[in-house]
Protein backbone atom coordinates (compact mmCIF):
# COMPACT_ATOMS: atom_id res chain seq x y z
CA UNK A 1 0.00 0.00 0.00
CA UNK A 2 1.29 3.40 -0.63
CA UNK A 3 -0.03 6.27 1.56
CA UNK A 4 -0.67 9.93 0.98
CA UNK A 5 -0.85 13.33 2.78
CA UNK A 6 -4.39 14.04 1.18
CA UNK A 7 -7.32 16.75 2.26
CA UNK A 8 -9.00 15.67 4.86
CA UNK A 9 -7.14 12.35 5.86
CA UNK A 10 -4.29 10.29 4.65
CA UNK A 11 -4.90 7.80 1.24
CA UNK A 12 -4.01 4.24 0.63
CA UNK A 13 -4.13 3.05 -2.33
CA UNK A 14 -2.65 -0.36 -3.80
CA UNK A 15 -0.65 -0.20 -6.78
CA UNK A 16 -2.20 -3.50 -8.37
CA UNK A 17 -5.88 -1.88 -8.04
CA UNK A 18 -5.40 1.65 -9.01
CA UNK A 19 -5.11 3.53 -12.04
CA UNK A 20 -4.40 7.25 -13.13
CA UNK A 21 -7.07 9.17 -15.14
CA UNK A 22 -6.58 11.35 -17.25
CA UNK A 23 -9.31 13.72 -17.97
CA UNK A 24 -9.63 15.99 -21.56
CA UNK A 25 -6.19 17.01 -21.82
CA UNK A 26 -6.62 18.22 -25.39
CA UNK A 27 -5.58 20.47 -27.71
CA UNK A 28 -9.28 22.23 -27.91
CA UNK A 29 -8.68 23.04 -24.30
CA UNK A 30 -5.41 24.05 -23.42
CA UNK A 31 -3.95 25.48 -26.51
CA UNK A 32 -3.40 29.15 -27.64
CA UNK A 33 -5.38 29.55 -30.67
CA UNK A 34 -7.91 26.77 -29.28
CA UNK A 35 -11.51 26.49 -28.64
CA UNK A 36 -11.29 27.48 -25.10
CA UNK A 37 -9.11 30.50 -25.86
CA UNK A 38 -11.52 31.27 -28.45
CA UNK A 39 -14.12 31.89 -25.83
CA UNK A 40 -12.01 33.83 -23.74
CA UNK A 41 -10.72 31.71 -21.75
CA UNK A 42 -7.05 32.30 -20.09
CA UNK A 43 -5.86 28.92 -21.36
CA UNK A 44 -2.47 29.72 -18.76
CA UNK A 45 -4.79 28.78 -16.12
CA UNK A 46 -5.40 24.94 -17.28
CA UNK A 47 -1.18 24.98 -18.92
CA UNK A 48 -0.04 25.00 -15.32
CA UNK A 49 -0.60 21.64 -14.86
CA UNK A 50 1.00 20.23 -18.15
CA UNK A 51 4.39 20.13 -16.07
CA UNK A 52 3.63 18.55 -12.85
CA UNK A 53 1.41 15.96 -14.79
CA UNK A 54 3.83 14.92 -17.35
CA UNK A 55 6.41 14.54 -14.57
CA UNK A 56 3.92 12.41 -12.03
CA UNK A 57 3.30 10.11 -15.66
CA UNK A 58 6.91 9.52 -15.97
CA UNK A 59 6.54 8.24 -12.70
CA UNK A 60 4.20 6.26 -12.97
CA UNK A 61 4.89 4.87 -16.16
CA UNK A 62 8.29 3.97 -14.55
CA UNK A 63 6.02 2.04 -12.05
CA UNK A 64 4.06 0.22 -14.10
CA UNK A 65 0.81 1.82 -13.22
CA UNK A 66 -2.03 2.18 -15.49
CA UNK A 67 -3.51 5.09 -17.22
CA UNK A 68 -6.62 5.70 -18.58
CA UNK A 69 -6.87 8.86 -20.90
CA UNK A 70 -10.53 10.36 -21.78
CA UNK A 71 -11.10 13.10 -24.11
CA UNK A 72 -14.39 14.98 -24.96
CA UNK A 73 -16.17 14.99 -28.10
CA UNK A 74 -18.94 13.86 -30.22
CA UNK A 75 -19.29 12.00 -34.28
CA UNK A 76 -18.89 14.22 -36.92
CA UNK A 77 -22.64 14.15 -37.75
CA UNK A 78 -23.27 15.07 -34.14
CA UNK A 79 -25.83 12.40 -33.58
CA UNK A 80 -24.53 12.03 -30.07
CA UNK A 81 -24.74 15.71 -29.24
CA UNK A 82 -27.83 16.79 -27.84
CA UNK A 83 -29.47 19.56 -29.02
CA UNK A 84 -29.69 21.65 -25.77
CA UNK A 85 -25.54 21.45 -25.31
CA UNK A 86 -25.37 22.31 -29.15
CA UNK A 87 -27.33 25.45 -29.20
CA UNK A 88 -27.07 27.24 -25.43
CA UNK A 89 -26.28 30.26 -24.71
CA UNK A 90 -25.81 31.50 -28.43
CA UNK A 91 -22.13 30.75 -28.23
CA UNK A 92 -19.93 32.28 -30.47
CA UNK A 93 -18.18 28.98 -32.22
CA UNK A 94 -20.80 25.95 -31.81
CA UNK A 95 -19.60 22.27 -31.53
CA UNK A 96 -18.73 20.98 -34.94
CA UNK A 97 -18.13 24.33 -36.52
CA UNK A 98 -14.68 24.61 -38.09
CA UNK A 99 -12.25 25.86 -35.87
CA UNK A 100 -8.56 26.76 -35.60
CA UNK A 101 -7.94 23.40 -35.16
CA UNK A 102 -10.43 21.46 -37.25
CA UNK A 103 -14.11 20.96 -36.36
CA UNK A 104 -14.71 21.87 -32.79
CA UNK A 105 -14.54 19.22 -30.53
CA UNK A 106 -15.47 16.25 -32.94
CA UNK A 107 -13.72 13.00 -33.07
CA UNK A 108 -10.86 12.40 -35.41
CA UNK A 109 -10.07 16.14 -35.80
CA UNK A 110 -6.44 17.39 -34.74
CA UNK A 111 -8.34 19.94 -31.77
CA UNK A 112 -9.88 16.99 -30.49
CA UNK A 113 -6.80 15.02 -29.70
CA UNK A 114 -4.42 14.95 -26.80
CA UNK A 115 -1.56 17.42 -26.74
CA UNK A 116 2.18 16.16 -27.36
CA UNK A 117 2.87 16.67 -23.82
CA UNK A 118 0.84 14.29 -22.52
CA UNK A 119 0.58 11.87 -25.52
CA UNK A 120 -0.78 8.23 -24.62
CA UNK A 121 1.67 5.84 -25.08
CA UNK A 122 0.73 2.05 -26.52
CA UNK A 123 -1.49 0.19 -24.18
CA UNK A 124 -3.01 2.85 -22.63
CA UNK A 125 -6.34 3.28 -23.33
CA UNK A 126 -7.86 6.64 -24.34
CA UNK A 127 -11.92 6.41 -23.70
CA UNK A 128 -14.20 9.18 -26.11
CA UNK A 129 -17.32 10.36 -23.99
CA UNK A 130 -19.87 12.93 -25.36
CA UNK A 131 -20.29 14.37 -22.41
CA UNK A 132 -18.70 15.89 -18.68
CA UNK A 133 -18.78 12.76 -17.21
CA UNK A 134 -16.47 9.85 -18.59
CA UNK A 135 -18.77 7.00 -17.16
CA UNK A 136 -21.67 8.07 -19.43
CA UNK A 137 -22.55 6.24 -22.57
CA UNK A 138 -18.62 5.15 -22.25
CA UNK A 139 -16.73 1.54 -21.54
CA UNK A 140 -14.88 3.18 -18.41
CA UNK A 141 -16.80 1.03 -15.94
CA UNK A 142 -15.83 -1.97 -18.17
CA UNK A 143 -12.15 -1.33 -17.83
CA UNK A 144 -11.91 -0.15 -14.57
CA UNK A 145 -13.62 -4.18 -13.78
CA UNK A 146 -11.76 -5.45 -16.20
CA UNK A 147 -8.59 -4.17 -15.07
CA UNK A 148 -9.11 -4.94 -11.17
CA UNK A 149 -8.92 -1.53 -10.34
CA UNK A 150 -11.25 0.17 -7.61
CA UNK A 151 -8.88 3.29 -6.59
CA UNK A 152 -8.65 6.17 -8.89
CA UNK A 153 -5.64 9.28 -9.37
CA UNK A 154 -7.36 11.67 -10.61
CA UNK A 155 -6.04 14.66 -13.19
CA UNK A 156 -7.21 16.81 -16.20
CA UNK A 157 -9.64 19.52 -17.11
CA UNK A 158 -11.36 21.83 -15.72
CA UNK A 159 -11.51 21.05 -12.77
CA UNK A 160 -15.56 22.34 -11.89
CA UNK A 161 -16.94 20.38 -14.79
CA UNK A 162 -15.62 17.40 -16.30
CA UNK A 163 -12.81 16.26 -13.34
CA UNK A 164 -15.74 17.38 -11.00
CA UNK A 165 -18.78 15.28 -12.55
CA UNK A 166 -16.28 12.02 -13.40
CA UNK A 167 -15.42 12.15 -9.47
CA UNK A 168 -18.94 12.34 -8.41
CA UNK A 169 -19.86 9.69 -11.19
CA UNK A 170 -16.74 7.37 -9.88
CA UNK A 171 -18.02 8.05 -5.71
CA UNK A 172 -21.23 7.09 -6.41
CA UNK A 173 -19.90 3.86 -8.06
CA UNK A 174 -17.78 3.22 -5.01
CA UNK A 175 -14.30 3.71 -6.31
CA UNK A 176 -12.46 6.02 -4.34
CA UNK A 177 -10.71 8.92 -5.96
CA UNK A 178 -7.55 11.04 -5.12
CA UNK A 179 -7.81 14.74 -6.98
CA UNK A 180 -4.23 15.33 -7.82
CA UNK A 181 -4.22 19.41 -6.78
CA UNK A 182 -1.51 20.71 -9.25
CA UNK A 183 -2.56 18.11 -12.36
CA UNK A 184 -6.18 19.28 -12.37
CA UNK A 185 -6.38 23.18 -13.81
CA UNK A 186 -9.65 25.36 -14.14
CA UNK A 187 -9.96 28.62 -16.16
CA UNK A 188 -11.16 30.11 -13.24
CA UNK A 189 -9.50 30.07 -10.22
CA UNK A 190 -12.39 30.90 -7.91
CA UNK A 191 -13.88 27.62 -9.03
CA UNK A 192 -9.81 25.89 -8.94
CA UNK A 193 -10.40 26.81 -5.29
CA UNK A 194 -13.99 25.56 -4.37
CA UNK A 195 -14.07 22.36 -6.59
CA UNK A 196 -11.06 21.48 -4.65
CA UNK A 197 -12.66 22.04 -1.01
CA UNK A 198 -16.19 20.26 -2.21
CA UNK A 199 -14.53 17.19 -3.00
CA UNK A 200 -12.94 17.19 0.38
CA UNK A 201 -15.84 18.79 2.36
CA UNK A 202 -18.02 16.67 5.09
CA UNK A 203 -15.28 14.18 5.62
CA UNK A 204 -14.35 14.00 2.00
CA UNK A 205 -17.58 13.95 0.37
CA UNK A 206 -16.38 12.91 -3.35
CA UNK A 207 -12.73 11.63 -2.11
CA UNK A 208 -9.43 13.13 -1.44
CA UNK A 209 -7.00 16.18 -2.43
CA UNK A 210 -3.42 16.20 -2.64
CA UNK A 211 -0.46 17.43 -4.98
CA UNK A 212 1.02 14.88 -7.10
CA UNK A 213 4.18 15.51 -5.29
CA UNK A 214 3.00 14.49 -2.16
CA UNK A 215 2.53 10.78 -3.98
CA UNK A 216 5.67 8.79 -2.67
CA UNK A 217 6.26 6.63 -5.80
CA UNK B 1 -53.83 23.41 -25.47
CA UNK B 2 -51.11 22.24 -22.78
CA UNK B 3 -50.07 24.53 -20.55
CA UNK B 4 -46.42 25.53 -21.64
CA UNK B 5 -43.39 27.02 -19.61
CA UNK B 6 -41.14 29.64 -20.96
CA UNK B 7 -39.19 32.10 -21.65
CA UNK B 8 -38.27 31.85 -18.37
CA UNK B 9 -36.24 34.63 -16.91
CA UNK B 10 -32.83 32.92 -16.08
CA UNK B 11 -28.96 33.43 -15.78
CA UNK B 12 -27.51 32.74 -18.38
CA UNK B 13 -30.18 32.49 -20.65
CA UNK B 14 -33.82 32.42 -20.87
CA UNK B 15 -34.69 29.27 -20.24
CA UNK B 16 -35.52 26.79 -22.02
CA UNK B 17 -32.91 27.02 -24.64
CA UNK B 18 -35.48 26.17 -27.46
CA UNK B 19 -37.84 28.90 -25.47
CA UNK B 20 -40.98 27.42 -24.74
CA UNK B 21 -42.05 24.24 -23.31
CA UNK B 22 -45.22 21.99 -22.60
CA UNK B 23 -45.37 20.94 -19.20
CA UNK B 24 -45.80 17.52 -20.49
CA UNK B 25 -42.33 17.19 -21.40
CA UNK B 26 -41.05 19.09 -17.94
CA UNK B 27 -40.64 17.12 -14.54
CA UNK B 28 -40.40 19.08 -11.08
CA UNK B 29 -37.47 17.06 -9.55
CA UNK B 30 -37.32 17.08 -5.65
CA UNK B 31 -34.06 15.97 -4.25
CA UNK B 32 -33.55 14.25 -1.18
CA UNK B 33 -36.24 16.41 0.90
CA UNK B 34 -35.51 14.23 4.11
CA UNK B 35 -34.72 14.36 7.46
CA UNK B 36 -31.31 13.56 7.45
CA UNK B 37 -30.82 16.23 5.71
CA UNK B 38 -32.62 18.92 6.87
CA UNK B 39 -34.69 18.10 9.88
CA UNK B 40 -34.05 18.27 13.84
CA UNK B 41 -32.20 15.06 14.86
CA UNK B 42 -30.86 13.86 10.98
CA UNK B 43 -27.82 13.04 9.68
CA UNK B 44 -26.92 16.57 8.32
CA UNK B 45 -28.01 17.83 12.27
CA UNK B 46 -25.80 14.95 13.65
CA UNK B 47 -22.96 16.02 11.68
CA UNK B 48 -23.05 19.55 13.23
CA UNK B 49 -24.27 21.47 10.48
CA UNK B 50 -26.79 24.10 10.70
CA UNK B 51 -30.11 22.75 9.34
CA UNK B 52 -31.58 25.89 8.97
CA UNK B 53 -29.60 26.61 5.70
CA UNK B 54 -30.77 23.39 4.26
CA UNK B 55 -34.46 24.03 5.58
CA UNK B 56 -34.32 27.71 3.51
CA UNK B 57 -35.62 26.41 0.61
CA UNK B 58 -38.77 24.58 2.02
CA UNK B 59 -41.47 27.49 1.56
CA UNK B 60 -40.27 28.28 -2.07
CA UNK B 61 -40.36 24.58 -3.26
CA UNK B 62 -43.87 23.89 -1.36
CA UNK B 63 -45.05 27.01 -3.60
CA UNK B 64 -43.95 25.19 -6.44
CA UNK B 65 -45.25 21.77 -5.80
CA UNK B 66 -48.33 22.79 -5.44
CA UNK B 67 -48.26 24.97 -9.05
CA UNK B 68 -46.95 21.93 -10.53
CA UNK B 69 -49.49 19.91 -9.05
CA UNK B 70 -51.82 22.23 -10.76
CA UNK B 71 -50.68 22.04 -13.64
CA UNK B 72 -50.51 18.00 -14.17
CA UNK B 73 -46.93 18.49 -14.51
CA UNK B 74 -44.59 15.15 -13.42
CA UNK B 75 -43.43 15.35 -9.93
CA UNK B 76 -40.25 13.47 -9.10
CA UNK B 77 -38.87 13.12 -5.60
CA UNK B 78 -35.44 11.17 -4.82
CA UNK B 79 -34.60 9.95 -1.54
CA UNK B 80 -30.69 8.99 -0.88
CA UNK B 81 -30.55 5.90 1.23
CA UNK B 82 -29.15 2.79 1.90
CA UNK B 83 -30.99 -1.19 2.27
CA UNK B 84 -30.90 -2.05 6.08
CA UNK B 85 -28.26 -4.73 5.00
CA UNK B 86 -26.05 -2.15 3.82
CA UNK B 87 -25.13 -4.44 0.99
CA UNK B 88 -25.57 -1.52 -1.19
CA UNK B 89 -23.01 1.29 0.94
CA UNK B 90 -19.85 1.58 -0.71
CA UNK B 91 -17.43 0.61 1.74
CA UNK B 92 -15.50 4.20 1.61
CA UNK B 93 -18.67 6.12 2.21
CA UNK B 94 -19.51 4.51 5.18
CA UNK B 95 -16.04 4.97 6.28
CA UNK B 96 -16.14 8.84 5.46
CA UNK B 97 -19.17 9.03 7.56
CA UNK B 98 -17.77 7.44 10.63
CA UNK B 99 -14.87 9.55 10.33
CA UNK B 100 -17.33 12.77 11.01
CA UNK B 101 -19.08 11.18 13.36
CA UNK B 102 -22.24 9.99 11.91
CA UNK B 103 -21.82 6.68 10.79
CA UNK B 104 -24.10 5.91 8.15
CA UNK B 105 -26.59 2.58 9.61
CA UNK B 106 -25.53 3.56 13.04
CA UNK B 107 -28.26 4.60 15.38
CA UNK B 108 -29.07 8.47 15.23
CA UNK B 109 -32.01 10.59 17.19
CA UNK B 110 -34.41 9.68 13.76
CA UNK B 111 -33.66 5.80 13.53
CA UNK B 112 -30.64 4.36 11.65
CA UNK B 113 -28.53 6.97 9.72
CA UNK B 114 -29.32 7.10 5.59
CA UNK B 115 -31.35 3.90 5.76
CA UNK B 116 -34.75 3.01 3.73
CA UNK B 117 -37.67 2.61 5.95
CA UNK B 118 -36.29 5.13 8.90
CA UNK B 119 -37.59 8.20 10.53
CA UNK B 120 -34.67 10.49 9.41
CA UNK B 121 -35.02 8.58 5.62
CA UNK B 122 -38.58 10.09 5.21
CA UNK B 123 -39.62 13.00 3.18
CA UNK B 124 -40.27 16.08 5.27
CA UNK B 125 -44.04 16.72 5.66
CA UNK B 126 -43.86 20.28 4.11
CA UNK B 127 -42.78 18.81 0.53
CA UNK B 128 -44.18 15.42 1.12
CA UNK B 129 -45.14 13.43 -1.85
CA UNK B 130 -49.18 12.49 -3.29
CA UNK B 131 -50.72 9.62 -4.33
CA UNK B 132 -49.29 9.14 -7.87
CA UNK B 133 -45.91 11.12 -7.45
CA UNK B 134 -42.58 9.25 -8.41
CA UNK B 135 -40.36 8.60 -5.88
CA UNK B 136 -36.76 7.55 -7.04
CA UNK B 137 -34.36 5.92 -3.93
CA UNK B 138 -31.35 6.68 -5.03
CA UNK B 139 -27.75 4.77 -2.96
CA UNK B 140 -25.56 7.67 -4.23
CA UNK B 141 -25.46 11.43 -4.36
CA UNK B 142 -26.50 11.50 -8.19
CA UNK B 143 -30.27 10.20 -9.12
CA UNK B 144 -29.15 8.09 -11.67
CA UNK B 145 -26.95 6.22 -11.06
CA UNK B 146 -28.29 2.93 -10.15
CA UNK B 147 -32.20 4.13 -10.21
CA UNK B 148 -34.85 3.60 -12.94
CA UNK B 149 -35.25 7.61 -13.25
CA UNK B 150 -33.87 7.77 -17.00
CA UNK B 151 -36.35 4.93 -17.74
CA UNK B 152 -39.06 7.29 -15.90
CA UNK B 153 -38.11 10.38 -17.31
CA UNK B 154 -38.33 8.61 -20.96
CA UNK B 155 -40.97 6.69 -20.50
CA UNK B 156 -43.18 9.97 -19.55
CA UNK B 157 -41.41 11.64 -22.59
CA UNK B 158 -39.82 14.34 -20.31
CA UNK B 159 -37.02 16.38 -22.16
CA UNK B 160 -36.81 19.41 -19.35
CA UNK B 161 -36.04 19.25 -15.88
CA UNK B 162 -36.66 21.52 -13.42
CA UNK B 163 -34.59 20.96 -9.85
CA UNK B 164 -35.36 21.35 -6.10
CA UNK B 165 -33.45 19.82 -3.35
CA UNK B 166 -30.30 19.62 -1.14
CA UNK B 167 -27.64 20.17 -1.37
CA UNK B 168 -27.28 22.35 -3.93
CA UNK B 169 -23.26 21.22 -4.40
CA UNK B 170 -23.43 17.47 -3.28
CA UNK B 171 -26.73 15.89 -4.59
CA UNK B 172 -28.30 18.95 -7.12
CA UNK B 173 -25.33 19.48 -8.91
CA UNK B 174 -24.18 15.80 -9.19
CA UNK B 175 -27.84 14.66 -10.31
CA UNK B 176 -27.87 18.15 -13.17
CA UNK B 177 -24.92 16.69 -14.02
CA UNK B 178 -25.72 13.76 -14.52
CA UNK B 179 -28.97 14.87 -16.66
CA UNK B 180 -26.93 17.71 -18.75
CA UNK B 181 -24.44 14.33 -19.86
CA UNK B 182 -28.18 12.76 -20.80
CA UNK B 183 -28.95 15.74 -22.87
CA UNK B 184 -31.87 16.59 -20.56
CA UNK B 185 -32.18 20.66 -20.64
CA UNK B 186 -32.27 21.40 -16.71
CA UNK B 187 -33.29 24.69 -14.41
CA UNK B 188 -31.99 24.94 -11.02
CA UNK B 189 -34.01 26.92 -8.58
CA UNK B 190 -31.82 29.18 -6.06
CA UNK B 191 -34.93 29.92 -3.74
CA UNK B 192 -35.18 25.89 -3.65
CA UNK B 193 -32.07 24.67 -2.84
CA UNK B 194 -29.29 24.83 0.02
CA UNK B 195 -26.67 23.24 1.45
CA UNK B 196 -24.71 23.42 4.35
CA UNK B 197 -21.90 26.07 3.08
CA UNK B 198 -23.53 29.13 1.87
CA UNK B 199 -20.33 29.92 0.20
CA UNK B 200 -20.61 26.41 -1.75
CA UNK B 201 -24.01 27.18 -2.40
CA UNK B 202 -22.99 29.98 -4.29
CA UNK B 203 -20.46 28.50 -5.72
CA UNK B 204 -22.45 25.85 -7.15
CA UNK B 205 -24.93 28.25 -8.97
CA UNK B 206 -22.17 30.16 -10.05
CA UNK B 207 -20.29 27.18 -12.05
CA UNK B 208 -23.56 25.90 -13.50
CA UNK B 209 -23.94 29.76 -15.30
CA UNK B 210 -20.36 29.83 -17.04
CA UNK B 211 -19.20 29.08 -20.24
CA UNK B 212 -23.19 29.83 -21.60
CA UNK B 213 -24.90 27.59 -18.90
CA UNK B 214 -22.15 24.74 -19.12
CA UNK B 215 -25.27 22.37 -17.10
CA UNK B 216 -27.65 24.92 -17.60
CA UNK B 217 -29.87 27.65 -16.25
CA UNK B 218 -30.18 29.17 -12.66
CA UNK B 219 -33.15 30.77 -11.98
CA UNK B 220 -36.37 31.10 -9.06
CA UNK B 221 -39.70 29.48 -8.46
CA UNK B 222 -41.25 33.08 -8.84
CA UNK B 223 -39.62 33.49 -12.35
CA UNK B 224 -40.97 29.90 -13.32
CA UNK B 225 -44.06 31.08 -12.35
CA UNK B 226 -44.47 33.80 -13.94
CA UNK B 227 -43.46 32.24 -17.16
CA UNK B 228 -46.36 29.57 -17.15
CA UNK B 229 -48.43 30.01 -19.66
CA UNK B 230 -51.80 28.23 -18.00
CA UNK B 231 -54.02 25.78 -20.20
CA UNK B 232 -57.63 26.11 -20.44
CA UNK B 233 -58.11 22.74 -19.87
CA UNK B 234 -56.37 20.51 -16.69
CA UNK B 235 -54.09 17.87 -17.83
CA UNK B 236 -54.44 14.66 -16.73
CA UNK B 237 -51.35 12.24 -15.79
CA UNK B 238 -51.35 8.67 -15.80
CA UNK B 239 -50.36 7.59 -12.15
CA UNK B 240 -47.13 6.31 -12.43
CA UNK B 241 -46.42 2.91 -10.67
Amino acid sequence: MITVDARPAPFSFATDSTALLVIDMQRDFLEPGGFGESLGNDVAQLRRTIGPLADFMVKWRAAALPIIHTREGHRPDLSDCPPAKLTRGKPSMRIGDPGPKGRILIRGEYGHDIIDELAPIDGEPVVDKPGKGAFYATELQDLLDQGGITSLLVAGVTTEVCVHTTVREANDRGYECLVLADCVGSYFPEFQRVGLDMIAAQGGIFGWVADSTSVPL
Amino acid sequence: MTATIGPVKATPYLWPYDGTVGVDHVALVCIDWQTDFCGPGGYVETMGYDIALTRAGLPATARLLAHARSLGMLVIHTREGHDPDLSDLPANKRWRSAQIGAEIGGQGPCGRILVKGEPGWEIVPEVAPVAGEVVVDKPGKGAFYATNLDLVLRTHRITHLILTGITTDVCVHTTMREANDRGYECLILSDCTGATDPSNHAAALHMVTMQGGVFGCVSTSDDVVEATEPSNHPTHRPKAD
